[in-house]
This record gives C-alpha cells, structure tokens and sequence, in this order.
C-alpha cells in the first residue's frame, strides 16, 4: 500500500505533497508521486528539495518515495491509473481556487480525480 | 427510399462493380501497410486511375480502398511498434504490449474485428443520416448552401491541431489557390498570368498529392530501416474472437464517436481514435491495465477509426461540406462528374448513395476477412524501409497527376505544392484546411453570386438556417478566444483533458511534425503568406466586380489574418532553437529530396516517364537510399515491366518527353 500525491508545480500543489508526506509518516506508507503528461517531468531529487526535513524524516522511517508514470493522455485517468497501480491507499490532491463560470468552461481535474478514483482522496488547499 | 437502396444492392451484382470494390479493397488494403499513406494516400493514388470509368465504377474501387485502409494500418502498428497511419498509433499502445506478450493474434483479431464492426456501423449511421437529413437538405438554397461552403472552411480550420490562427490562414491560401482559373461567374481568367494552362484551375490530384503525398515522401525519406522486429505471430486467433464478443459495447461506443469526429469538418480519424480511447479509460473502472495490453483499449479506438471514415461522408454527400481530406477529394471526383452534392444528390443520384453504403459495408466485411488470411504474409510488407518506397511511390503519384490533364504542367505544380505541404508540415500548420479551401473555393464563389443576385440587400441572413449556421460559425470563434485566454492564463496542471487533448492530435501528425516551429522558417510562413495575399489583392484590381468579389474578400481577410500570426512569430523569437542538428538534417533531407524531384521531372521533360523511371529509381535505390543491387535490380525490372504494361490494362498515359 502507498500514499500517492497527485503532482503540480503550483501551491496547491506543493501543499499537497507536504501533506501527503505527512501521511506517510503517520501511516508508514511508501510515497508516489503521480506525474500526468501535462504537468512537466520531475524527479525524486527535486520532490525531496520541496520536502526539505521532511524527506529525511521518511528516510528514517525507512519510507520510499516514488515517481509514477502513465501513457494515458488524459490527467485525470492517468492519476487514477498510477494510484491504482501502486495500491494506493490514500491520494492526495491540491485544489485552487476557480470561479464557478472557469469551472463551467473549462471542467475540473480536481473533480474528475473525485469521482472516478477507487481509493479515498484527501483534497487539500494551499 | 428503401427500393433505392436494394436496387443499388442489386446492381453490385454486375461482375465489373465487384472487382472494381474488390481491386479497390485489396489497394487499400496494402496502402494502409505502407506507413505514411493513409485514407489521404489512398484516395490521392487511386483517383487518378478512375479516370474515364462511370461515377459508379470510380466509387467502388475509391470506397472499398477507403473502407479498409484503418484495418490493415492496425498491423505494423502491433507487429512493429511503428503504426502504419497516424490513427492507429492510438492502437501500438495496447496492441503492441499485448504483442510483446506472445498475444499478437489476440491483438490482431480484436483489431480486425472491431475495425470490421466500426465499418459496418458507420455504413448504417450513413444510412439512417440520409431520411434524416433529406428535409433538411431539400429546403436549403443557395444562401444556405453558401453558408455551409463558409462553416466547412471554417471549422477545418478551427477544429484542427495547434495554432487557430495557422488554421484559419491555410484556409484562406486554399481558396485563394481554388479561385486560380477561370471565375464560375464572369468566366474571364484570373491568377492565370495568362497561362493557359492555369486557365482550367490547378488539378485537384495534382495538388492533393503534392500537398499531402510528397510531402509524406521528402520527411519519411530520411528514415532508415527500423531496428525493431517483427514481433512473431503468437496466440490463437480464437481466442481473440471470443473476446472481442464481450466488449461489444466498447464496439458500438467507439464506432459512434468514430461517426460524431467524422461528421465534425477537420476532425479526422487520428482525432476520433484518440477520443474513443479516452472514453475507454474513462468510462472504466479499473484503469490499471490500460496502455499495458488491455482489450478495451484496442477495440473502441479501432472501430472508431473506421467509422470515421463513414461519417465523413455524410456532410460531404448530404451537405458538400467535406468532413476530412479524403473525402475533400471524393467531393471534387463528384464535381467532375457534374453530381452536385446536396439537394442534388437526394433527389437525382439516391442510387449512388446508396451504393456507396453498400460497398462500404461490404468492403469493410471483406477486407478484415482479408486481413484474417493475409497478415501472416502481408506483414513483411511493413518492414520495408521507406527509403526504399519512396522512389516508387513518387513515380506512382506523378504518374496518377499527370492523368488528369495529360500536361507536364500539372507536375511541376504538384511538386511546389508539394515543398509548400512539407514546409507547412514542418511549422506545425494544418493541412486540412488547405485542402478543403481548394476544393470549395469554387462552389463557394458559384452559391454566394446566385445569393447576391437572387436575393436584394441582405435579406438572406435572416433565413433560419443561415442564422444557425451564423450561431455554429460564431461559436468556434468563441472557443478559440477562450483557448487564447486559457492559454494566457498559463494553467499548467488543469489544462486540456477530455475533447480538448484528443484534438490534439491530428491527422497529419508524425514525430518530425513541428519541429521547425519556432524557427526561421515559420516566420517565412507567415511572410510568404501575407506576401501571397497582398500579390492576390493587387492582381485581382484587374478583375471585373463581380470576379473580384471573393477574391479580394479573401486576400484581405488573409493579410489580417497574417499579420496576426507575424506578430505572434515575431513575439516567439526568443523561443528559437537554433541550429539543432535533428532540424538540419531534417530541412536537408526535405531539400535534397525535392532536389531529386526536380531532376527526375526535367529528365522526364527531355527523355519521358518511362525512360526517366529506368535511369531514376535505381539511381536513387544505389546511392541515396543504399539499397543492395539485387533489391534495386529487381526493383526497376518490375517497375518498369508495370509501367509498360498498365496502358493496355487501364487506360492511363505516360508522359513523353521531348526526345521522343
């Protein structure tokens, strides 16, 4: 079983990764980092910069931390593979704000992530 | 109406329409093993030997190539990892891992069956449109027919990949490149320089071909032989079988989101596939499999990319609006045998449509049960490099080009189109577009001349319909501005799922597409673009009113448009990769193949075809593409043995060059 957190470059984003590994600890899960095709590369390096102390606190526990990856074009679908992937018991997932005409237009990944996930979601705001 | 349709079944009994749909499933069977090729390739190729035959003939071998193109395209996609069309590289996901896992018939027999399946049901969906369009179609007149010429440009041009502003821009340059000739109105001569070659208008084949055919040509040259191998049939072809029964709902689901992309102008079947795996993934509930040989992700997308191909029939028959680019071309043959699409159709030609639903259906039937007896042996087709088919596919295009006027003219257009279709390639701008200007310019002219003479004033935009499609025209632009907004709001990690990233893809897409976008050579794009709009605001001055009209419409809204994309090139130069050595050796790839072009066409002109192909292929066999002497010996036997023979078989003529 993993925690997996879903990846952005944003604020919301990062505070979901610290909240996620946060989980880790307290659960004593590995951590996955869900890249979608859309939100760049990344490597475990940089993930373990934005953790700073953090990072070091799993490595005591004797916690991984993971990058998954998905061919699927579709963010959404491709956070819910890598979750389903790697067992996860928990997604983390960053929200921002957007008014309800954006949402209207332009939909939510956030919501999609929601709906179509197999395992509980924590939704956490920066 | 059902009478129509069994006495079109009835007269496919006529032993001459069945090997016509048969010869025409067996060609497009083999064009969708040869990567780069396509509907576009197929149809491109194939017209030029329907010259001369009935209208009936013509669309039976042309729809029973088109029918089973995305059928065997599945092959090299699964085999080889490589897909054989843009469309079936959706399928190279699942297929090809279930492949790698000894499962290659059970990947195959999904495909087939599916592909099969989605045919049959776009044939059916074809069916049932035309009862349902048929009031709608009979009601409309020439304001409404111009509107639609106006939408089928328009939406191409917006619905397809990228840039909306590239889009639109190529649409403009195709109609101003479909008013060369003689004007439909005042029949006086216009852009013709007075040539009277160019007085006929430039030949459709000629410029699909070049547009889309060479271009394919100068950028796949450069691919060496793969290194990968054909991965060996393994599994059972019964299992697959048996499977593909159980996800009949993915069947039925894929094809009609096939049908909806085709319907859709500029929405092609690279689109409608992606789509239809991304309702796959969506709709299931464990997404563990996908992208790892999961069934379902090969049998949505390869029923939709074959109901695609229907469903862009059905605005190119019902309306004369062409869904895709190969259809663009069966709405040009159409014009050439003086059958109006629309009105006309519905009323006078029932039977030929209903024809064309049969042969789809059939072919579709006939060309997986094909597949089933043929991969074994086809399949080695798909190891061939296609530096070793270039110089024979080039002979075969130039060949087709040249049946349309008989002239060396029309030859050298199509290679210039041809570096004009490359370089678009190249900057990432849409070639749809561009065709479906060209094949609509003149319609477009012809309903807009009997609007404003008809009609006083501007009365005619508020019919019901024209205000509808004023409402659709309308409602793209509104998506485009709010693409811009989006895109300058820069929302990286909530951008694009659904609709908007399958639309990505596009019909011509390929790993070289873009590459030079971002460089010197968009911004020629674009100054070459706005240069050719002002020459064509100056020329057309000359021209009576009325022939100027249109003319002068374009250019200038071509000119705005352009500057536009200049500003937004110039604004981009910061972003240039300069000096990359993928893109130099791309461009001198691109050049050294037209340059070899060139020459064969000047040899022609001296020697003719047959003696140029004789010196040509084995020339290019040995030294550019390095092929072994016994491949290029019999290479250029057989070559020229065809050549020799396909004027008594098929009435076609070879160019004869000034040397007798």
């Amino acid at each position: 079983m993993t925690i997996a957190v879903v990846h952005s470059a944003t604020p919301p984003g990062r505070a979901a990764l610290l909240a996620g590994a946060q989980e880790a600890l307290l659960r004593l899960e590995d951590l996955v980092i869900a890249v979608a095709a859309g939100s760049g590369p990344v490597t475990v390096e940089e993930v373990r910069e934005q953790l700073g102390p953090t990072a070091n606190q799993l490595d005591e526990e004797g916690l991984t931390i993971g990058i998954g990856h998905s061919q699927l074009s579709d963010p959404s679908d491709a956070v819910v593979q890598i979750a389903q992937e790697n067992d996860a018991r928990l997604l983390v997932l960053g929200l921002r704000r957007r008014t309800p005409v954006g949402k209207l237009i332009m939909g939510s990944l956030a919501q999609r992530i929601l709906l179509e996930a197999t395992c509980p979601v924590l939704a956490v705001k920066a | 109406m059902f009478d129509a349709a069994l006495s079109a079944l009835q007269s496919l009994a006529q032993p001459s329409l069945l090997i016509m749909l048969l010869v025409g499933v067996a060609a497009g069977l083999v064009m969708g093993l040869i990567p780069g090729l396509g509907g576009t390739g197929a149809v491109a190729i194939l017209l030029p030997v329907t010259f001369g035959m009935e209208p009936a003939q013509a669309f039976a071998l042309l729809i029973g190539a088109l029918a089973v193109v995305h059928t065997s395209d599945t092959v090299s996609a699964v085999l080889l990892g490589a897909p054989g069309s843009a469309s079936a590289s959706v399928t190279m996901l699942d297929g090809y891992a279930m492949a790698r896992r000894g499962q290659a018939k059970r990947a195959l027999s999904l495909a087939f069956l599916s592909s099969m399946a989605g045919g049959l049901i776009g044939a059916l969906g074809l069916t049932l449109a035309i009862p349902l369009a048929r009031p709608l179609v009979l009601s409309f007149a020439s304001p409404e027919l111009f509107m639609l010429t106006v939408l089928g440009v328009s939406l191409a041009a917006v619905l397809s990949r990228g840039n909306v502003v590239k889009g639109i821009l190529c649409g403009l340059l195709g109609l101003l490149l479909g008013m060369v000739g003689t004007s439909p109105t005042t029949a006086e001569e216009r852009f013709t320089f007075g040539s009277l070659f160019l007085g006929d208008g430039l030949s459709l084949v000629a410029v699909a071909l070049g547009i889309f055919g060479l271009a394919e040509i100068a950028t796949r040259v450069g691919q060496r032989r793969t290194s990968r191998n054909l991965i060996t049939l393994g599994g059972g072809w019964g299992t697959g079988i048996r499977e593909w029964l159980t996800y009949w709902t993915q069947v039925i689901r894929g094809s009609l989101i096939g049908i909806w992309a085709g319907v859709l102008p500029g929405v092609g079947a690279t689109a409608g596939t992606w789509l239809a795996y991304g309702q796959a993934v969506a709709t299931a509930k464990d997404k563990r499999t996908f992208g790892k040989g999961d069934p379902r992700g090969i049998v949505g997308p390869e029923s939709a990319n074959n109901s695609v191909e229907a469903g862009d029939l059905i605005p190119t028959l019902l309306f004369g609006i062409p869904g895709g680019v190969p259809s663009a071309m069966l709405l040009g043959m159409l014009l050439t045998y003086g059958i109006q699409p629309g009105p006309a159709i519905v009323t006078e030609h029932l039977n030929l449509l209903y024809l064309i639903i049969w042969c789809f259906a059939i072919a579709s039937i006939v060309g997986a049960f094909l597949c089933f007896l043929g991969t074994p042996t086809l399949a080695k087709l798909t190891k061939v490099p296609f530096a070793v088919l270039g110089p024979g596919l080039l002979v075969v295009m130039l060949l087709g080009a040249f049946q349309g006027g008989g002239q060396i003219g029309d030859l050298w257009v199509m290679i210039a189109l041809g570096f004009v279709g490359w370089v678009l390639k190249a900057t990432d701008s849409p070639r749809a577009p561009f065709l479906i200007g060209f094949v609509l310019a003149i319609p477009m002219e012809r309903y807009y001349y009997l609007t404003a003479t008809l009609n006083d004033g501007l009365g005619w935009m508020s019919r019901p319909w024209v205000l509808v499609f004023l409402a659709v025209l309308i409602g793209p632009a509104l998506w485009a501005l709010v693409k811009w907004a989006r895109r300058r709001r820069n929302i990286a990690s909530d951008d694009g799922h659904g609709i908007a990233a399958a639309l990505l893809h596009d019909d011509d897409e390929g790993e070289t597409d873009g590459l030079l976008k971002n460089s010197p050579w968009s911004l020629a794009v674009a100054v070459g673009s706005v240069t050719v709009c002002a020459a064509a605001l100056v020329a057309s001055t000359g021209f009576s009113p009325e022939a100027q009209l249109l003319p002068r419409l374009v250019s200038v809204a071509g000119i705005l448009v352009g500057v536009v994309l200049l500003i937004q090139e110039l604004r981009a130069r910061q972003f240039w990769t300069r000096g990359r050595t993928a893109e130099r050796l791309t461009v001198r790839t691109a050049v050294r193949t037209f340059t070899l072009m060139i020459g064969f066409l000047a040899l022609v002109t001296l020697v003719g075809y047959l003696a140029a192909v004789l010196v040509f292929v084995p020339a290019y066999l040995l030294f550019v593409a390095r092929a072994r002497t016994r491949t290029t010996v019999i290479y250029t036997v057989v070559l020229g043995a065809a050549l020799i023979a396909l004027p008594s078989l098929i009435p076609v003529d070879l160019p004869t060059g000034l040397l007798g």
